[in-house]
């Protein structure tokens, strides 16, 4: 049989550790997009040389090329494994779609020099972090900048950061979230009964990175008042003086688990899944991929009060901005109430953090940003009327319009 | 005449008449009004005298009256001191009453016009940029916009503590070193007076107790005083081999106010603000948006300033004035900027803040 011969847009996925995802959400962003993508585009993944050992390298994956950048994906290297990623696809690739900022100081010239399509997800606020210091906050903050001015478009995963770079840089940017349906609820085994004994009863649960961003500090004090109830936490505690000084701090209360990290995600699947709650601690901007798969396990929710959470849950779920807050909502909740947040969690979940809509929707921006060669703000075509000439026409209130994000 | 002596004598005279006439002056200074409210904009809470600039102006006055010499050669020197007593006048009257701005720079043209037509102008460029003659018209432009330009940017340093004393005394310095080197007696024992003067006002100035102001009065005279006895130096050494080391030491003591608030106007303007519209983007904002105290901030930017100055002369006499210009302002626009930068994302994680705590919306 004979096919005509159409050639595929050929897209580089630049700025994920790589395939197959065992890492965050831009990795399993990476993987769901080759999967439901890979049919209309040539994909193409730049993966961390430092974290893939040779004998695990592969030419492609599921349809997807592979490229191995020798640098890792994070921290300062991710600057120059950004930029490296990003000038290797200029050889070939038609859109790239570039996940995170650090490698943007290469845009202006990308911009100038070629005619190749971009698309930067910008991630968080990511120089608000205080885990970065004040040399890299610069970078990141002056990055951050280019990310958006050099783009054809750029994308928020949550609707807060669609504010915060309208109000800076009066970009329209577009709301991709991630997906959650790659989450599966797993029943314990005997064996876990035995390594978990609190699986029996009811607790509450939250994984994290044990930093102060996360709140884990206002977690454990709250439930050191709280013996009657019991709480699980997965993280790296034995990463920085912050964990290791809780770990020792909390190791005598009983209703208390402070687990290292959980490699196997089986496991992890088992703890998270048969939770009575889910404890949401993150501050830092954007969707946090843990909260939607939690939200799509059907967890009831109880996470700190910042915009960014409150837009990922719809703001159906319950909020507490310290340790007296999330007291008082342990302590008044009932099981009906703890029921119908959960299925709301759920419902909102299947609604929109769904693998296949995300990749929809980045399949739409692709197409788009083909076609497209000015990039879209929030401001009114009205602007750039004058304005005798609106009060010619009785229109001079069009000169003072506001966009959504002054709601 | 032996003079020498007179030179360490001075300064200590100057700073003990301030030091006797401070307290005194600060309960008239409260009395008449002269005093500095605290707004939205300071950061200090109670009224603080504003009387600085004229004790220190007062104090060298007394100290040169000490030197019969002076006052038979006052001739040498009355460009500076009649000059810089009308601008300080000014100052106070504005110190108290805030005169209109518009009135503020005719006094101040005018009186640049003045030291113009006394002979003290930009006779010519030195080679910079290429340039070396100037036709009349233009040297007397330059001079007015150079003096009046000066004036202001001087006047601008003074947002914390210790900062236009600390430029002046540095500035001063290494004009009274210069003075030495073209023996010019009369103008080394007037910039060490005033030095000593600054020095007693800084007692004030930084401390808690008795506290003071330079007040505009006080950073117009410096600013006049500094930018005009740098017009005098390097005429003098026109036709001596110091001009090389006259010529940087002006252009390094200058520079910095000089470039910063040219930096502020062209960012107000850029921001489609008014030029003088008053904010919070100077030199010592920055610093201080870094978290650092008054007297800290003014430290750094003085060893800056210091920097500033003696990269401006070695360059100036080992290349050329050219090269030390551009330098200096590579190197200005680079460490402004970066602080810049830092203030713009303070700004940014309060406006972050809001965003994350506002409430939600359908």
């Amino acid at each position: 049989m004979a096919f005509i011969d159409i050639k595929k847009t050929k897209l580089a996925i630049i700025g994920s550790v790589g395939v197959p995802a065992s890492y965050g959400g831009f990795e399993t962003l990476a993987e769901h997009l080759i999967d439901n993508l890979s049919s209309e585009y040539d994909i193409t993944v730049y993966c961390s040389g430092k974290k893939y050992k040779k004998e695990y390298r592969r030419k492609t994956y599921k349809n997807a090329k592979l490229k191995y950048i020798p640098l890792e994906a994070n921290g300062i290297q991710s600057i120059f494994y950004d930029m490296l990623s990003i000038f290797h696809s200029l050889f070939y690739a038609d859109v790239l779609l570039i996940l995170g900022v650090p490698g943007a100081v290469l845009l202006p010239f990308v911009r100038l020099f070629t005619k190749k399509k971009i698309i930067i997800s910008i991630d968080g606020i990511e120089w608000k972090r205080d885990k970065w210091n004040l040399i890299a906050k610069w970078y990141l903050f002056w990055v951050e900048g280019l990310a958006v001015k050099y783009s054809h478009i750029d994308i928020s995963d949550n609707e807060s950061i669609q504010d915060y770079t309208a109000l800076r840089y009066g970009s329209l940017s577009r709301v991709v979230e991630y997906g959650a349906d790659h989450t599966i609820k797993i029943e314990p085994s005997e064996l876990n009964y035995i390594d978990y004994p609190f699986l029996k009863c009811k607790y509450a649960f939250k994984v994290c990175r044990i930093e102060p961003e996360n709140n884990v500090h206002e977690v454990l004090k709250a439930f050191a008042d709280l013996p009657e109830y019991n709480l699980v936490i997965v993280g790296n505690w034995n990463n920085s003086d912050y964990g290791l000084d809780f770990k020792d701090k909390f190791k005598d209360y009983p209703n208390i688990y402070l687990i290292d990290p959980i490699y196997d995600q089986r496991k992890l699947d088992v703890l998270r899944g048969n939770a009575h709650v889910y404890v949401h601690g993150h501050s830092a901007g954007g969707t946090n991929p843990s909260l939607v798969e939690a939200m799509y396990l059907g967890l009831p929710i109880i996470a700190f009060s910042v915009s960014y959470n409150r837009v990922t849950t719809e703001n159906k779920a319950w909020y507490f901005k310290n340790k007296v807050e999330l007291k008082n909502i342990i302590e008044s909740s009932t099981p009906e109430e703890l029921s119908s947040i959960g299925d709301k969690m759920q419902e909102i979940a299947k609604r929109r953090y769904n693998w296949k809509l995300i990749a929809n929707k980045y399949k739409q921006l692709i197409n788009e940003s083909l076609k497209t060669k000015k990039k879209l703000n929030v401001y009114p075509r009205t602007k750039d009327i004058p304005k005798d000439i609106l009060g010619k026409m009785n229109l001079s209130h069009l000169k003072h319009q506001h966009t959504f994000v002054k709601k | 005449m032996k003079t020498d002596y007179l030179y360490f004598i001075y300064p200590i005279v100057s700073l003990i008449i301030v030091v006797l006439l401070t307290p005194p002056s600060r309960k008239l200074a409260n009395i008449i009004g002269l005093v500095d409210k605290p707004n939205f904009r300071k950061s200090h809470f109670t009224p603080i005298p504003v009387i600085g600039g004229a004790i220190v102006f007062i104090s060298c006055f007394i100290t040169v009256l000490l030197n019969v010499d002076i006052l038979l050669n006052f001739d040498k020197i009355n460009l500076l001191a009649i000059g810089g007593g009308v601008i300080l006048l000014m100052g106070i009257l504005d110190d108290r009453y805030n005169l209109p701005a518009l009135f503020k720079l005719i006094v101040q043209l005018a009186l640049s016009y003045y030291v113009y037509v006394s002979g003290v102008k930009i006779e010519s460029l030195f080679g910079i940029f290429g340039i070396n003659e100037l036709p009349e018209v233009i040297k007397m432009i330059l001079t007015i916009l150079v003096i009046t330009g000066s004036i202001n940017a001087f006047n601008l340093t003074d947002g914390i503590d210790g900062l236009a004393a600390g430029l002046a005394i540095i500035g001063l310095s290494a004009f009274t070193i210069i003075s030495v080197l073209l023996k010019e007696v009369f103008l080394t024992l007037l910039f060490v007076s005033i030095i000593g003067g600054l020095i007693g006002f800084l007692k004030f100035n930084l401390g808690k107790k008795n506290k003071v102001f330079l007040g505009d009065a006080g950073s117009l005279f410096l600013g006049y005083i500094l930018v005009v006895s740098g017009l005098i130096l390097i005429n003098k050494s026109i036709s001596t081999n110091n001009i090389a080391v006259t010529l940087s030491t002006v252009i390094g003591v200058m520079i910095l106010p000089v470039i910063d608030s040219v930096r502020v106007y062209t960012g107000r303007i850029f921001k489609g603000n008014s030029p003088f519209r008053a904010d919070k983007t100077h030199l010592h904002h920055l610093l201080i948006n870094l978290k650092l105290k008054h007297g800290k901030a003014s430290i750094i930017i003085v060893v800056i300033a210091i920097l500033l100055l003696l990269l401006s002369i070695l360059t100036g006499t080992f290349f050329s004035h050219t090269t030390a210009i551009i330098l200096l302002l590579v190197l200005f626009t680079v460490f402004s900027n970066i602080l810049a930068l830092n203030n713009n994302i303070n700004e940014w994680t309060q406006k972050n803040k809001a965003l994350e705590n506002r409430d939600y919306k359908d």
